[in-house]
């Protein structure tokens, strides 16, 4: 009987184009379309090294300190791409061409010159100012207490900063929440196998009430295999993204697949309730699925980056109601955090309504009888 | 096999069976006949426990019938009036779906299978989905999915709709040879000349109430109306139309657009003496047909209204 049932459904799933377009093809097509429209933005975010001048006078030759504090920062890996100009003349005709973001005349108190503002100047800017408080510490403890010198730390002008052992990125939130849309997007697999058990919804529902074939069992089946089916489709998906696009889902990668089985789970409860509802014709359940799917990933960021942050903050209620967007932290606590917790809470938010809306449908289908067909 | 006893189901205010009684013996071809909506449809639906009704007795193979009455459920077949296959399975993925919930021993099955899409006449075509089948060929596959299993009791509702001459054909002798294989059937139907054809007890339905049950000789012998005779008559006058009208053994005679048409008393033959009449008038005539009574007779006897409408 299983293998019946659960085989064949597995069958006409593949075989149903409609519903892989929804669940397999558009995610496809969208997670590429959103690496090329995105390919480039994280590195765009990032600061490049850049082209800063020094007059290259006698003070600056004598002020060993500061040469080599600022030629610290300047390899390859460094902040700046440090440029020596023999007089102020030299470096100014620099500045004025775009050669040069800006330029330090060391002096008695080294000085920036700059054009215009950015992160670039502010960053120049904030080495320097750095320097000169370290140099003012230096001189003030070499005059008060010179033998306490030698405990000073040692300079440093740049700080590392590590919330998580990955990289922050400004769009994987994206791909997140494409994920979490693939998710509610089971909801077609979940509908059509309800539909195609109900008697008061379809012929072929009445003909398998008829069977001798025990309901329950029929209806686990089936559903089995819409989950089975829909997995399959978000690890296709998971794979797609993170093999050919390269999308970086970092180390948890056990986790991760987790998080798609419960958002397949939820996808497909989804759409199980909903086609439960007798009242409504397939057609205005299936822009309900659709609705209801788009407004979720639309405020967990699919389609305005960082509105799941805002609607967080701004009516946090409405965030944690969103299946969509605890799928989406879900994701992005395990690519962040080395802790479990806030993954750990939104696998369980998503899966206690799956869970309430198995127990929903069970309970409306578990009738065979009905008042018309 | 069935008995069905003061069955009363309402949509609403809507009386849809109104204290129908049943009763289907074993072996029978029993055809339920009337017009849309005459309440066919809804009294299997009840008997099969898909519906819910508000008053009545229905018992199968002895046992009253319920939705978790699978021991029963499994000894029957059931093809619906709407097709109800899997549009992505093949022909024979469908029927071996179905017929796998029934018999789930796959080896058991196999056999079962090929000899329902024989009987069916589908072998040419089981591996295509039933979105490339014509009307015929997806009723003939509506057929063979609720028959695979060989139950002992099958119920038809309207199988032939919408299906062209050919496939009908077919579908009618293939119910015949599920019967002399030893098959009950319950067979509904709107068309009178298939359930004349096949049945070998009928019951006429109309507005929710059996109006009327037996052989279709036994039916055609509760009304009035025997032979009907018609006769192609270019010009007739009211003066012969008058003396045919009162001829012994005829009910009435009309003539219209042409056609002189004669209906006769049950068990009398009128033939000869209408045509005697028409030639002592000189009055010349065409073709003539007569007809036994039909069960559209019958209805229109008993209801006043024509089966076929």
């Amino acid at each position: 009987m299983f293998r019946n049932i659960f085989g064949k459904r597995i069958i006409g799933s593949i075989r149903d184009r409609g519903s892989l377009v929804w669940t397999l093809i558009f995610p496809l097509v969208l997670a590429t379309l959103f690496y090329i429209v995105f390919s480039g933005i994280d590195a765009a975010g990032m600061l490049n090294r850049f082209p800063l001048g020094v007059v290259n006078d006698a003070a600056f030759q004598e002020n060993v300190a500061f040469r080599t504090a600022i030629e610290s920062v300047s390899d390859e890996d460094g902040l700046f791409e440090l440029i020596l100009h023999d007089s102020v003349e030299e470096a100014n005709v620099a500045l004025e061409n775009g050669e040069i973001r800006g330029y330090i005349i060391v002096g008695e108190i080294p000085t920036l010159i700059v054009t215009m503002d950015g992160i670039e100047q502010t960053v120049a800017k904030t080495f320097l100012d750095r320097y000169l408080q370290m140099q003012n510490s230096i001189e003030h403890v070499m005059m008060t207490n010179p033998a306490a010198l030698a405990n000073l730390v040692p300079m440093e002008f740049t700080e590392e900063i590590s919330l998580s052992h990955n990289p922050p990125s400004g769009v994987l939130n994206f791909f997140y929440a494409l994920l979490a849309m693939t998710a509610m997007y089971g909801a077609f697999q979940g509908g059509t196998a309800i539909i195609y058990l109900q008697a008061n919804l379809s012929a072929l529902g009445a003909r398998r009430t008829v069977s001798p074939a025990k309901r329950w069992k029929v209806i686990f089946y089936d559903l089995l295999a819409a989950l089975a089916i829909h997995f399959t489709c978000m690890m296709v998906l998971l794979a797609f993204m993170n093999f050919v696009l390269g999308i970086d889902f970092g180390q948890q990668i056990g986790f991760v697949i987790l998080t798609c089985f419960v958002g397949s789970m939820l996808g497909i409860s989804f759409g199980a309730l909903l086609s439960v509802t007798p009242r409504l014709k397939e057609g205005a359940k299936i822009s309900i699925m659709l609705a209801v799917t788009m407004v979720c990933v639309f405020l967990a960021g699919l389609m305005v980056g960082g509105i799941n942050y805002i609607i967080a903050e701004r009516v946090p209620i409405l965030a944690w109601i969103n299946p969509a967007a605890r799928l989406v932290d879900a994701f992005y606590a395990l690519y962040f955090f080395d802790t479990y917790e806030r993954f750990a809470l939104n696998i369980v938010i998503v899966l206690g309504m799956s869970i309430v809306m198995f127990i929903m449908t069970a309970i409306l289908t578990r009738r065979q009888r009905y008042e018309s067909i | 096999m069935i008995q069905v006893k003061n069955l009363v189901k309402r949509y609403g205010d809507l009386l849809a069976l109104d204290n129908f009684n049943l009763e289907v013996r074993e072996g029978e071809t029993f055809g339920l006949l009337g017009p849309n909506g005459s309440g066919k449809t809804t009294a299997i639906n009840c008997i099969l426990s898909l519906l819910k009704y508000s008053k009545g007795e229905i018992n199968l193979f002895g046992s009253p019938m319920k939705p978790d009455n699978y021991a029963s459920k499994k000894r029957i077949g059931v093809v619906m009036q709407n097709v109800a296959v899997f549009n992505e399975l093949t022909v024979i993925e469908n029927i071996d779906y179905f017929c796998g919930l029934y018999i789930p021993n796959k080896k058991e099955r196999n056999p079962l299978v090929e000899e329902a899409i024989a009987f069916t006449g589908l072998d040419d075509y089981r591996k295509f989905l039933p979105s490339k089948l014509s009307g015929g060929l997806l009723r003939r596959l509506n057929i063979a999915c609720g028959v695979a299993h060989k139950p002992d009791l099958i119920f038809l509702d309207e199988p032939t709709v919408a299906v062209d001459p050919q496939s009908r054909n077919h579908i009618l002798e293939g119910i015949k040879e599920l019967n002399r294989n030893g098959a009950t059937i319950i067979y509904t139907s709107h068309y009178m000349e298939e359930v004349e054809q096949i049945c070998t007890r009928i019951m006429i339905m109309d507005n929710g109430k059996a109006i009327a049950t037996g052989t279709k000789e036994e039916l055609k012998a509760m009304i009035r109306s025997g032979e009907k005779v018609t006769v192609e008559i270019p010009d007739l006058s009211n003066e012969v139309l008058r003396e045919i009208d009162s001829l012994s053994g005829l009910i009435d005679a009309k003539y219209d657009d042409q056609l002189l048409t004669a209906r006769c008393v049950s068990e009398s033959y009128c033939l000869s003496s209408v045509l005697d009449t028409l030639r002592k008038h000189n009055v010349g005539f065409g073709r003539v047909f007569s007809e036994p009574p039909t069960l559209n007779d019958v209805f229109l006897e008993i209801t006043g209204k024509e089966l076929k409408d």
